[in-house]
């Protein structure tokens, strides 16, 4: 999978949650904390995409990114290990 | 006497419509909802007759954020704080002096048990979500967080008696002077199909006798009762002092006068005549008011066989036999942690229309002395009012409301 696909997939999974981001044009240095998810929104977006992938990331984990960006490159090296 | 405790806004939502409007008109026409469940969740290898809501209106800036993170019973919990809240006219009131009570607990079964089923398989990509959901306080939280409460949030539990120990709640926390306006809400509790089952079994919920009629299935105080039927509701009152609604200039519907809550130190479903009659008694007692005085009683009635006769005996052990009753449950159901605040609503609607609605299905009563509101409602002014929810495990409640107050 490509980080491309995964922005992509990101940004689906976050629009199913905020409803409101319909036309907003993701990019990677989006923070989904400025974007308007709280916490548990953040928790509901990262496990989507979880199940996506059909990968299972412990959530500590997933504290570490900052934007979209590197959450994606987190997956990505997850998925590599897997 | 106590200090008074008024009721200012009211928020209503049952099977047989949304708002005081439509509900109060559906209650005096006599209208019903009953039919084989359908709401996903609600049966399995059954069809347990119920009455379900239909589509929720909200108001608007209700964001579809919102509604996709809530159960049935927040959105339904929003839809009648929405309404009481406005009648109240809350938003002129400092919000750090705003409580709620919410009524029942375990009200959420439904939601859970599709969760439940939909991530049997795959329990690793269980919504996070589900870790807040699951408790009944959630919905203490969820509602604190859209009105912007400040003041306390907390629920109380008592089986189909929930409603009420909400409401007498709110009441002591206004006279406590904890806050100055206290909401309670009767949760919509939101069977699964195994509480459905649990309930059948117990011989609680009523029999498929009527499944090729379920508008007859519901029929307390009928002799043919064997049961109650489940029915979705929800409500919401708004509680303060008579001072405080008179300086805020809103009008009340009723004042609380007085109440009664007795267990019976038992365990099980079984009703108490000793316990029945205690809780009246002390309701009366407490508001200074004699059985002769008393216009109207809203009774528990199920339909359940047991729970019907000994409420009408405690009627007749407390002298009780001249006002006129109706059972509400017989055109909305059994609404369980709801009940009770649904029924004090709709018994308010009454005093305010002075009239009172029709009993359904009431074609042979068990009890044909008392004076019952048949199949047609009639004009009847209600100056004093008793209105009594009891639940599993023994706990009997009984309010006592004054329409007109008086010092």
């Amino acid at each position: 999978m490509t980080k491309t696909k995964l922005l992509e997939l990101i940004a689906q999974h976050t629009r199913e949650i905020l409803p409101g981001l319909e036309s907003h044009q993701f990019v990677a240095a989006d923070r989904l904390a400025d974007l308007g998810a709280n916490s548990v929104d953040r928790a509901e977006i990262a496990m989507l995409v979880q199940e996506s992938l059909s990968i299972s990331i412990p959530r500590v984990e997933l504290f570490g990114p900052k934007n979209i960006g590197e959450l994606a490159d987190l997956f990505l090296q997850k998925l590599d290990a897997a | 006497m106590l200090p008074k405790a008024a009721i200012t806004g009211v928020g209503v939502i049952a099977s047989t419509g949304q708002g005081k409007a439509a509900f109060t008109a559906a209650l005096l026409e006599g209208k019903h909802a009953f039919g084989v469940m359908q709401r996903p969740g609600r049966q399995r290898e059954s069809s347990y007759i119920g009455a379900e809501i239909g589509e929720i209106k909200f108001p608007s800036g209700i964001t579809q954020q919102t509604l996709r993170a809530s159960s049935l019973s927040a959105q339904a919990a929003l839809a009648v704080l929405q309404e009481a809240w406005i009648e109240a006219r809350l938003s002129d009131v400092d919000p750090r002096r705003i409580g709620l009570i919410v009524g029942g607990s375990n009200v959420q079964q439904r939601e859970l048990v599709q969760n439940h089923e939909a991530y049997r398989d795959r329990p690793a990509f269980l919504r996070p979500t589900y870790g807040l959901s699951f408790m009944d306080s959630d919905l203490c939280g969820f509602c604190t967080a859209q009105f912007g409460i400040r003041g306390l949030a907390y629920t109380v539990g008592g089986a189909s008696a929930s409603g009420q120990l909400a409401i007498v709640q709110a009441v002591q926390a206004v006279l406590m002077k904890q806050v100055d306006i206290c909401i309670a809400l009767g949760a919509l509790m939101d069977l699964s199909h195994w509480e459905c089952r649990g309930l059948r079994a117990l011989g609680a919920m009523g029999s498929d006798r009527f499944g090729d009629d379920p508008s007859l299935a519901c029929r307390p105080f009928d002799r043919d009762h064997d049961g109650f039927i489940f029915g979705e509701c929800c409500g919401a009152v708004v509680i303060e002092s008579v001072e405080s609604s008179e300086r805020r200039g809103v009008k009340h519907y009723a004042t609380l006068r007085g109440w009664g809550i007795v267990m019976d130190g038992n365990r099980n479903p079984d009703p108490s005549l000793e316990g029945e009659t205690q809780a009246i008694q002390n309701a009366l007692e407490v508001a200074e008011l004699s059985p002769a005085q008393i216009d109207y009683v809203n009774p528990h009635g199920t339909g359940s066989v047991a729970g019907d006769e000994t409420e009408l005996k405690a009627l007749h052990s407390c002298g009780l036999t001249a006002p006129y009753l109706n059972a509400t449950k017989s055109l909305i159901g059994h609404g369980l942690s709801a009940a009770g605040t649904v029924e004090v609503i709709a018994t308010l609607l009454q005093m305010q229309a002075g009239r009172l609605h029709p009993t359904r299905n009431l074609q042979n009563p068990i009890d044909s002395t008392l004076n019952w509101v048949g199949d047609k409602s009639i004009d009847h002014p209600i100056e004093n009012a008793l209105t009594l929810s009891m639940g599993f495990g023994g706990i009997n409640t009984a309010l006592c409301w004054q329409h007109h107050y008086q010092a």
